[in-house]
């Protein structure tokens, strides 16, 4: 039997290699008289706000489409007005005059649509900076609060005489805060036009309810529904002061749905769980009170939505119309209408 | 007896809809509490007539009715005297309402149309206001009541910046002379006090505020009573206690301490028993610009004066239990006032700069979960804003005139949004004009952001 081995000692024959892929900087020092900017950390959340928006499509081809077919149309038209001038050929002529004023016409809608366009675009960057300015940081507003209140008053279609604007003069002074104005365009300005267009809202979708509930056929409904939102959009935003052409009612009839599309997910479970539970009683009455609401619902959400779209001013927290409110009104118009139909 | 039982539980009912408000209207002694309740009992007269309330929305919405005073609930106490402010601010030329040199209360009732009618209860409603009007002066003895001589001295002594320890020389120089186990007689102890109390005064004149005890600037009805003849005594430590505390009684530490019990318990405690203990909102009303004009050691002697002081107040969140048995403050506003000795564009500024002045105590209401907004607002508008053309551009200027009826048009400069250098003191410093009331007409008070302020420390009870 061997005796136990001694304990042994190891020597490090080189030294441990420095883990020389770390390489750390050393101190730096600057002349404190050097010029320097204030730090900035990498701000994600504009990109992520780029990844959601919708990208922009600028139509270039349908422009140069459209604007080529003008400018043909006119020296076709032109060129041959000339020969038939020439040529004594009055009915060739007549022709060629008439497709001038077609052509003209044309020019005309297209121009109305893009300055309409223009005017949304508008709309929704006075509504952007008075969003900025106005609500985010109360004293830091960059813009004159009253400069922008005017600029709001031009973009709304109100004359310097309204009787609106003139009892926001009266109440707004010279030391009031961007919040504060805010408030008092909120009262005097945006109230009023707040009132009518929930009105309008609840008329519709009363309506909308009552017909698709009576109605025989589901084609006509379908289109019926669709031409009175259309009309109910183009009078929320008259009443914010939008004047809609085809090219932009399309454009908010599409923001308005991306809108409905992307609320937020609370809203919309409670929303939807409320309408849910009111359509399953309204088809207690019948199956087609039940579609009737369903339909009157949808008008009634367009509707609150296209207010909130089309609205210079964002709604405060509490003063935002609810569903909940619209729910009820539309309710009672069915039942109205069931209570007539078992009388009769 | 029986009509005091009524009235409790009167009081208590109301309470208990909450129907009642006690607003605290704190300020040092010039902060513009007199003008701020003059103003405000003179808005809510005026209410729906002429008076300019728009940023508060029941006024907007023409809820509000108007208001009424009656008769308060402690008979004892006299009456805020509204008739007189108004009769100076009447006079040609008008003159601002006296100092406060005691205490009065004030009860409004408001009546106010509901949003949406209360089914049998009818669509209008009472709210009722109660308001004290008082001394800045003796604000400052709250503070008092966290301390015990020996540590009153020391804290007393140690906020002493170079300044002030000017006025105090003579009485330092006085009480050199004395040994805390010395007995002294009566007559060298007044002859101390009377120099403390000179101390105080010129200190108060200089323009500082954070000075104790406040009965020594205003006694009231205990002038020449020995239980305002002491005063803090330099030189202790927490390290002497117990040598300091096995003086005989006779001693001058011991005398003093006595007194100071005495006024603790028979001057501080009964008056912020009965006045402060009970309220559910409060303002606090700053003179930014009076501080700003007094210098760079004034002006942090403020702001340990408010920080103090704000410590006497219960502050959190409000229940049924608590509204009816210990009324806490649930809501606060502070207030830098005479903002209008400035141009608009400058109010920004004066309120974060207020903000700053105010740091510490806002941090602990922010703890207690109490919501605070500060407001830059003038309780009677003495100045008219316009434009001048200066060097080719156009500037905000103030028109209206001086304490001497001198009349004035003047840009007053700007405000810090932070407090600048000492240095900036002895540079150039800061020069905001005083400006007399407007001339009287029998409309509203002319105001800046008193509706504001009203909104944001009653608007929910308005609804």
């Amino acid at each position: 039997m061997s005796d136990p081995r001694p304990g042994q000692r190891f020597t490090f024959d080189e030294p441990p290699t420095p883990a020389d892929d770390v390489s750390l900087n050393g101190a730096q020092v600057y002349a404190p008289t050097q010029a320097s900017d204030p730090y900035s950390a990498d701000d994600d959340s504009p990109a992520l706000d780029a990844a959601i928006e919708p990208p922009r499509k600028r139509r270039w081809g349908l422009l140069a489409i459209f604007g080529g077919t003008l400018a043909l149309g006119t020296i076709e038209a032109a060129q041959s007005l000339y020969t038939s001038a020439l040529g004594g050929d009055w009915l060739s002529g007549a022709w060629s005059m008439l497709g001038l004023l077609a052509v003209g016409l044309a020019a005309k809608a297209l121009a109305g649509e893009v300055w309409r366009l223009r005017q949304l675009r508008r709309h929704a960057r006075l509504r952007q900076q008075l969003d900025d300015e106005w609500i985010d940081d109360t004293d830091n507003a960059r813009t004159d609060p009253a400069t922008l209140a005017d600029e709001l008053r031009s973009q709304m279609g109100l004359s310097r005489d309204h009787p609106h604007w003139q009892s926001f003069l009266r109440a707004h002074q010279a030391h009031h805060t961007a919040h504060e104005t805010r408030e008092l365009i909120a009262h005097h300005i945006l109230a009023p036009r707040d009132r009518a267009a929930r009105r309008l809202v609840t008329r519709m979708s009363g309506e909308t309810a009552v017909m698709v509930a009576v109605s025989p056929l589901t084609l006509v409904d379908m289109s019926l529904m669709a031409w009175r939102n259309i009309a109910m959009l183009d009078r929320i935003a008259a009443l914010y002061g939008l004047q809609l052409g085809y090219a932009s009612r399309l454009k908010l009839f599409r923001e308005v749905l991306r809108n409905m599309a992307f609320a937020g997910a609370s809203e919309m479970v409670t929303d939807a769980g409320m309408d849910l539970l009111s359509m399953n009683l309204a088809a207690k009455l019948s199956s087609r009170a039940g579609q009737g609401l369903g339909a009157g619902l949808l008008t009634a959400r367009l509707g609150l939505r296209a207010m909130r779209t089309t609205r210079p001013i964002a709604f405060e927290p509490g003063e935002q119309p609810r569903l909940a409110d619209l729910r009820r009104e539309v309710w009672q118009q069915l039942r109205r209408l069931d209570d007539t139909a078992e009388k009769g | 007896m029986r009509r005091q039982l009524t009235h409790e539980f009167q009081n208590l009912i109301d309470r208990s809809r909450d129907r009642q408000l006690r607003l605290a209207v704190t300020g040092l002694s010039r902060a513009g509490k007199t003008a701020f309740l003059t103003s405000l009992v003179n808005q809510l007269r005026h209410a729906g007539i002429d008076a300019r309330l728009d940023l508060l929305k029941s006024a907007r919405e023409e809820r509000l009715l108007g208001a009424q005073r009656v008769s308060q609930p402690d008979l004892g106490v006299p009456r805020f005297p509204y008739d007189e402010a108004m009769t100076s601010l009447k006079s040609t030329p008008p003159h601002w309402p006296e100092p406060t040199r005691g205490i009065s209360e004030l009860r409004l009732q408001l009546r106010y149309k509901t949003r949406r009618a209360r089914g049998l209860l009818g669509d209008t409603a009472t709210l009722t206001l109660d308001l004290i009007d008082y001394p800045g002066e003796w604000l400052l003895d709250l503070p008092l009541l966290e301390h015990d001589f020996l540590s009153w001295s020391q804290a007393q002594l140690e906020s002493m910046g170079p300044e002030r320890q000017r006025y105090a020389r003579t009485w330092q120089d006085a009480v050199a002379t004395h040994t805390a186990d010395e007995t002294v007689d009566e007559s060298r102890l007044a002859e101390l006090a009377e120099h403390y109390a000179a101390s105080l005064r010129q200190a108060r004149e200089a323009g500082f505020s954070h000075l104790q005890p406040g009965r020594f600037l205003l006694p009231g009805d205990l002038q020449g009573a020995p239980v305002l003849q002491f005063f803090p005594l330099p030189g202790v430590t927490e390290k002497d206690r117990q040598t300091l505390e096995a003086l005989p009684a006779s001693s001058l530490y011991q005398t003093l301490k006595k007194r100071f019990r005495f006024y603790q318990q028979h001057v501080v405690k009964p008056f912020y028993r009965e006045h402060f203990r009970r309220f559910d909102r409060q303002i606090v009303l700053v003179d930014v610009l009076g501080a700003l004009n007094a210098g760079s050691e004034r002006f942090e002697d403020l702001s340990r004066a408010l920080m103090t002081l704000m410590r006497s107040f219960d502050y959190g969140k409000r229940s049924l239990l608590n509204r009816l048995f210990s009324p806490r403050i649930d809501r606060l506003a502070i207030a830098a006032t005479k903002a209008d000795h400035v141009t608009p564009d400058q109010h920004a500024n004066l309120v974060t700069l207020l903000e700053s002045l105010l740091a510490e105590p806002i941090k602990d209401l922010r703890y207690a979960d109490v919501p605070v907004r500060a407001f830059s607002l003038a309780s009677i508008q003495a100045t008219e804003t316009r434009e001048v053309e200066s060097d080719g551009r156009r500037q905000p200027a103030l028109r209206g005139h001086g304490l001497d009826g001198e009349p004035l048009l003047v840009y007053p400069g700007d405000v810090p949004t932070r407090l600048p250098e000492p240095e900036f003191w002895q540079r150039q410093g800061f020069a905001f004009t005083a400006f007399r009331p407007p001339p009287f007409t029998p409309a509203a008070l002319p105001h800046i952001r008193m509706d504001a302020a009203l909104e944001w420390l009653m608007g929910d009870k308005l609804r």
